[in-house]
């Protein structure tokens, strides 16, 4: 049985996108893309996470004119080890579960998260 | 840019400012990022997800609340207290609510330009409990003033009101209190809460166990104070319904104990868990300050617990019938002499104003005493000693010893402030877990 991951899945989503190009600072409208979060959600993740020295943030050097400068972010070297493990740990969750629902005889109603009945 | 895109921009900016500084960059870059966003609902919808952070980190959903929270009490505080138009008294009475009022909202704000906001849950909890108590006691104010301003038309009544009271005009509502006594209560009232927005505030280096040691003395206090008086504060003759014989000798000893004994140990307990590294003279200092801040916080508590129940109790009592059978249950009491004692009652309730002034003065003071007690030695700023003449100061250091080991007489460091490297700059109070 998997461990539970420290991470939300919104959280997890968000150090996904990071580590996929782990060493470049993105943009938080394009991580909003990538994870399909909203600015509500998706700030306050970066703010814990940067709290946590796991996110590097800093404000863009040159802006575009005519434009306010933006916000950039990327993970950092802690970041990228916890995300690696976050996500390998997940990964594995997700594979464990879906066999667990696979298997034939499994009961159904387990798999709605309904607890079976105790048979003396 | 559209002038609707300039009011956002603008709004956006104002509304930044009500994160705290070391959050604001993150709610100026949501409000950068959406130029990035398309046009219309998509960048609508970033607006408002970054409206929703500035007000989770700006803490704004508290703010509001508590807000929302005093309007309602002080509105029912105030509706509860305001007098009708038939008493001729009305006006002082209205006066007095609308500062009293005015006073919640106000001080709150000039204490937080000067000294800060509330420092901790502590003072925010040592606050909420001042305010239900001032809200609190505002409508039994006005039904204690209504009942002493209501002379009884005739019998037995009016010769009691006569005895107790001196003659009145028969049947009319005159009024007990001007705006003399009103003044008193409001001037009373105003330092009260002057001296406990300052003690609770950011920038005054009280530690939160150091309010919490004075509000649990002076709760003791305030209980002990109101079993021994209940109904007004009468040395002379105290109306004890619940106390009789040797049982009100043994309570009232253990208020007058209490009265100089809980904000001295108070005052010890809270200068004993106070340190601050590496440096005694800020110690000593900081010691001195926690003791008082205890002793003064352990009289105010103590000074409004007994305000609130004894006015709370003795208004219950002119207007409620119940409330008098309770307390006079199984006693031969006749309705002349219940009567007689809601007036005396009602007239002594304005005395226990009177405590929210001397109870604070004597917590400081013996709290003052309390931390002697506890730090018979405190070093000063000097080197001296109190009392006496500028001593040499403080003892060379030992030599470190050669094998990296510690003296053998060396002092344990009773506290310590995050470490090694931590370094306070003021004498802020570091508390220790003894």
């Amino acid at each position: 049985m998997g461990s539970r991951s420290e991470f939300s899945p919104q959280t997890l989503a968000v150090l996904a996108a990071l580590s996929g190009q782990a060493s470049a600072w993105q943009h938080g409208y394009a991580l909003a893309r990538e994870t399909g979060l909203k600015s509500g959600t998706l700030y306050p993740i970066l703010i814990r996470l940067a709290d946590r020295g796991l996110v590097e943030a800093c404000w863009q050097d040159e802006p575009t004119p005519g434009r306010p400068r933006r916000h950039l972010y990327r993970l950092s070297a802690a970041g990228l080890a916890s995300a690696t493990t976050a996500l390998a740990e997940a990964e594995l969750a997700a594979a464990e579960r879906a066999a667990t629902t696979a298997r034939p005889g499994a009961d159904p109603r387990r798999r709605r998260g309904v607890a079976a009945p105790v048979v003396p | 840019m559209s002038w609707a895109s300039r009011i956002a921009t603008a709004a956006g900016r104002g509304a930044v400012r009500l994160v705290p500084a070391d959050r604001r960059d993150w709610a100026e870059a949501v409000w950068a990022e959406a130029h990035e966003v398309p046009t219309g609902w998509p960048r609508l919808a970033w607006r408002a997800g970054g409206l929703g952070l500035i007000a989770e980190e700006g803490q704004m959903a508290r703010t509001i609340g508590s807000w929302l929270l005093f309007a309602v009490a002080a509105g029912a505080a105030a509706w509860g207290a305001w007098p009708g138009s038939p008493v001729s008294h009305a006006a002082p009475v209205q006066g007095g609510i609308i500062i009293t009022l005015a006073l919640l909202v106000c001080l709150p704000l000039l204490t937080r330009l000067v000294l800060g906001s509330p420092a901790n849950r502590a003072a925010r909890w040592l606050r909420a409990g001042f305010y239900v108590a001032i809200l609190a006691v505002m409508p039994a104010q006005t039904a204690i003033r209504l009942f002493l301003g209501a002379d009884p038309r005739s019998g037995i009544d009016r010769h009691v009101f006569d005895v107790i009271q001196g003659p009145g005009v028969p049947g009319t509502v005159s009024g007990s209190s001007g705006w003399a006594g009103e003044i008193a209560i409001l001037v009373f009232t105003g330092c009260s809460l002057v001296v406990l927005l300052a003690l609770t505030a950011r920038r005054t280096p009280v530690a939160p166990a150091t309010l919490a040691i004075g509000a649990g003395a002076g709760l003791m206090l305030g209980v002990a104070m109101y079993a021994i008086s209940p109904l007004g504060l009468n040395v002379k003759f105290p109306d004890r319904p619940w106390l009789h014989g040797s049982a009100a000798d043994t309570v009232g000893t253990l208020a007058w104990i209490l009265l100089f004994g809980a904000p001295l140990v108070a005052g010890a307990l809270a200068g004993r868990r106070c340190s601050v590294e590496d440096d005694p003279a800020k110690a000593a200092v900081a010691q001195i300050w926690q003791g008082i801040a205890a002793g003064v916080v352990s009289g105010g508590v103590g000074a409004a617990f007994v305000t609130v129940l004894g006015a709370g109790t003795t208004a219950l009592m002119v207007s409620s019938a119940w409330v008098r059978d309770l307390l006079y249950h199984g006693q031969h009491v006749t309705a002349s002499a219940v009567y007689g004692r809601e007036l005396y009652a009602s007239q002594d309730v304005p005395a226990y104003f009177l405590l929210l002034f001397v109870f604070p003065f004597i917590g400081l003071i013996m709290g003052l005493i309390g931390t002697g007690i506890a730090n018979p030695n405190p070093r000063l700023p000097d080197g001296g000693r109190p009392g006496g003449p500028p001593g040499p100061g403080a003892p060379e250091p030992l030599p470190a010893p050669p094998d990296g080991g510690r003296h053998v007489d060396a002092e344990e460091p009773t506290v310590l402030a995050g470490g090694a490297d931590a370094r306070p700059t003021s004498p802020t109070p570091v508390l220790a877990h003894h």
